[in-house]
């Protein structure tokens, strides 16, 4: 271990996990398995009811879903409450273009967040058909021993490395 | 508000909190995590779920809490899998993380969120059509280690096993933490 890690302000994976785990836990007790896609059915859900009621009605992936008043839209939102909290008592400077992606792209703002808009849409879509997340499904499932959680993190992780390999080649390789 | 709004707001505040402390809501550590670079977010996520599935055992065994198992489908999982890594490896965000990394303030972050939304609201349109083409023909039901070794507390165990020996490997073949 090099003192750049010892002076690094994130925290070391070992008492992180310790800590998300307690958070798990304390979930499982109070609500049930903790979920994050299930948060977007219920944003859209909250936003589209008002102007159509009888669509939300008519389709099976809202009127299996909560809405806005459901634990998992509070759930999400106090996600983005917990990192807005954690960004601004933070060290680190927050950036809209990671560092890897401008030494592999540039500082086109337009590139990275239509890289991001697609990579957005394609996660989502994809949770939603396989009924959860990398939360949802394979944190929440694997830790009630689902063969589906078990079954999607292998391939997630999996092709998610393949795809890093793909869009970054050797960025981020040379600066050993 | 109910008690579950409050629930879920504090919930959502301290994974929100604690995921970012760890660096999972910074996309490029997420990339240098899935190019082999930097082993502990992935180490960070394995270890999260050996220790909740091991408290898990015993919040059930005390009779607390709720569990919900999300049934298997060869087909649909197994695309679903494959499509969610493509989108995770593109843009270092997966669904609950594109939460708190917009609400750090993160421009791409809130356009991830943004896609989101949208592929969630055109899976809703053709959830009718991909549900019994996709999803029915092979699902396998709510299966559990539990069902292939006979008691939660074995496949806690197996669990445990191999997570730990993925840690191990993480260590031994990404270039450090």
């Amino acid at each position: 271990m090099d003192k750049n890690q010892l002076s690094s302000p994130y925290w070391k994976w070992i008492p992180a996990a310790f800590a998300l785990a307690g958070v798990i836990l304390f979930i499982f007790a109070t609500f049930g398995p903790p979920a994050s896609s299930s948060g977007f059915v219920a944003a859209l859900k909250g936003a589209i009811e008002p102007l159509a009621p009888a669509y939300v009605e008519d389709k099976a992936h809202y009127s299996m879903s909560g809405g806005p008043g459901s634990w998992v839209f509070a759930f999400v939102l106090g996600m983005a409450i917990g990192g807005f909290i954690a960004a601004r008592t933070f060290p680190v400077p927050v950036r809209d273009i990671p560092e890897i992606w401008e030494k592999r792209f540039g500082n086109s703002r337009i590139k990275r967040y239509a890289a991001t808009f697609a990579g957005g849409f394609i996660i989502l879509f994809a949770a939603r058909l396989a009924g959860g997340c990398t939360l949802g499904l394979f944190i929440s499932g694997s830790t009630q021993l689902a063969v589906s959680g078990l079954y999607f993190g292998v391939l997630i992780f999996a092709f998610a490395m393949i795809t890093a390999r793909i869009v970054y080649g050797t960025t981020g390789k040379e600066e050993k | 508000m109910s008690a579950q709004i409050w629930l879920g707001l504090v919930s959502g505040i301290a994974f929100g909190f604690v995921i970012q402390r760890v660096g999972a809501t910074n996309a490029d550590k997420m990339a240098r995590a899935h190019l082999m670079i930097e082993g502990g977010i992935p180490k960070f996520m394995l270890l999260a779920v050996m220790v909740s599935a091991v408290g898990l055992v015993g919040l059930q065994a005390s009779d607390v809490g709720r569990t919900l198992i999300i049934p298997t489908s060869l087909v649909a999982t197994g695309i679903a899998g494959i499509l969610f890594g493509i989108g995770w490896g593109l843009c270092g965000y997966c669904p609950g993380t594109t939460w708190a990394a917009a609400g750090e303030g993160r421009m791409d972050a809130i356009l991830a969120l943004l896609g989101g939304l949208a592929g969630t609201a055109v899976f809703a349109q053709v959830h009718e059509i991909l549900i019994p083409l996709l999803y029915a023909p092979t699902n396998a039901g709510q299966i559990t280690l539990a069902d292939w070794f006979g008691s939660s507390l074995a496949a806690a165990a197996v669990l445990v096993a191999v997570f730990a020996v993925c840690i191990w490997g993480i260590s031994r073949l990404w270039e450090r933490d």
